[in-house]
């Protein structure tokens, strides 16, 4: 149970499955915008591009590829927020 | 019989006018009625915001009254909606009337939001809020001698998805009309990880771009804006100086929507991608800009979904039997400078391809502006069909 003074690290799944590019780096990009540091966001796409336009944008943005794991019909990608804003 | 639709731009403009065009029948016999409910006395072409703030236009040539629009056989009721009860199947006006309604449309679009990015209102121009915020550009830009002219994309989603890069073309060309192009540097922001998000535009517009001296700086989501300093700060922690700063807002779904708990946080209405339907109501539609749907906010979008649900509202009526369903078909003009455009095709089911400007696409999109009031009334859909193609499927019910 967290402590007083301290904050739950939430996990939040973004359904993208059925969106061509840019749906699901656009939905990561609303989820990030309401993400704190330490949340993880969970991407779940199944256009060919997410994966790939995931991991740029975390390689880049200094955030952190926890997993990508591929299901029968889509991709999950795990991001944890280590880094964002100033 | 009533039949209400929720909003006076092209969406539910061409929805009311498809609807009452068939069901002429009922509504002058008495039997039914297509009421239109328009908060705006005025109907405006927002495609038309990139030429005011970018070649002068006069903001006066994009607006039309809504009522001149609108089929004779369709009740006009030129004020806000209030509240819009899917459960009770009911819309309430502001003037506090009640509207039953056996099935319903809503085409309440989406609103550019400056505010919702700190600073940002403060710091920036946009064309996308209005043909007066357009113009603020036209004079900016006459009065600009110098310096480092950002155009950004400042949220996601927004309308349109070309028109950031169509901006950015559209100021170049101003510029080198100008000749003083080589006292500016133009920069293009994007939280994007490409110059256009669609990959295969993206190899168009890249090219052209570089060759233009047109700086693209990729992952980039605004953050922030500090007016004094003239900075931008991005979620990625990332900063940017200008002179000049030419926005995209993000935008959001319709007051009514939120205030009405029928749709998502950001306002927009959980649709079926296909039918148009709202998701839980069998006889409640969204179209255009106001749905979830992860295509294109455009003009030919919201036209062709009408089409569709109003070919579902009248199936229902007249017991057909027929389950329309849209394919996604998306085709959004995209201007590129020196008198050339492209358009962004595809759908659900294919993926954007590549086609790149000539000035005979251009032609086309010029002559599509000035035909798109007659679209409105829905007398030229055959032409739409034989341009488009089949853009949906009818399945037996």
């Amino acid at each position: 149970m967290a402590t007083s003074g301290t904050r739950v690290k939430r996990t939040t799944v973004v359904d993208s499955r059925g969106t061509m590019c840019p749906g699901p780096i656009t939905d990561l990009f609303k989820a990030y915008r309401n993400a704190k540091v330490g949340d993880v966001i969970e991407l779940w796409a199944t256009d060919p591009a997410a994966k790939s336009d995931t991991e740029a944008w975390a390689k880049r943005s200094g955030n952190e590829i926890v997993a990508a794991i591929d299901e029968k019909d889509h991709i999950r990608i795990q991001v944890r927020i280590v880094k964002k804003g100033r | 019989m009533n039949i209400v639709v929720v909003g006076g731009g092209s969406g539910g403009t061409l929805s009311a006018n498809l609807l009452a065009k068939q069901l002429t029948n009922e509504i002058r016999s008495g039997q039914g009625s297509v009421y239109l409910v328009s908060e705006s006395k005025q109907h405006i072409f927002q495609p038309g915001y990139l030429h005011v703030a970018f070649k002068g236009r006069e903001p006066t040539e994009l607006i039309r009254k809504e009522r001149a629009l609108v089929n004779r056989d369709v009740n006009l009721l030129e004020e806000p909606a209030e509240r819009i009860d899917l459960k009770g199947q009911t819309v309430t006006l502001a003037s506090g009337s009640q509207l039953p309604y056996e099935h319903l449309i809503i085409a309440t679009g989406s609103i550019a939001n400056p505010r919702a990015i700190p600073g940002l209102s403060e710091a920036s121009l946009n064309f996308h809020t209005s043909p007066e915020e357009s113009r603020k550009i036209w004079d900016a830009i006459q009065q600009f001698d110098g310096g480092h002219v950002v155009v950004a994309i400042a949220g996601v989603p927004h309308k349109c998805p070309p028109s950031p890069n169509e901006a950015a073309f559209l100021v170049d060309d101003y510029f080198r009309q100008r000749r003083i192009r080589g006292k500016v540097k133009l920069t293009f922001v994007t939280p994007y990880p490409r110059s256009y998000p669609a990959e295969p535009m993206s190899r168009v517009v890249e090219p052209r771009f570089q060759k233009r001296g047109i700086e693209v700086v990729t992952f980039f989501n605004v953050e922030s804006v500090d007016p004094a300093k003239r900075e931008i700060y991005s979620l990625e922690g990332g900063s940017m100086s200008y002179d000049l700063l030419l926005a995209v807002p993000p935008h959001r779904g319709a007051d009514i929507v939120l205030k009405s708990g029928i749709g998502d946080a950001d306002g927009w209405i959980k649709t079926d991608k296909n039918t148009m339907r709202i998701s839980g109501h069998e006889n409640a539609y969204a179209v255009g800009d106001a749905t979830d749907i992860p295509i294109s906010k455009t003009g030919v979008t919201a036209h062709l979904e009408s089409i569709t649900a109003t070919n579902n509202i009248i199936s229902a009526i007249r017991r057909k039997g027929e389950l329309h369903k849209y394919n996604g078909r998306i085709h959004c003009p995209f201007e590129m400078g020196s008198g050339r455009a492209a358009f962004v095709i595809g759908s659900y089911d294919m993926p954007v391809k590549v086609v790149q400007p000539t000035r005979i696409r251009y032609a086309m999109k010029k002559a599509f502006a000035k035909f798109y009031w007659r679209t409105l009334s829905g007398n030229w859909d055959w032409l739409f069909e034989a341009y488009f193609g089949k853009t949906r499927t009818v399945e037996r019910t």
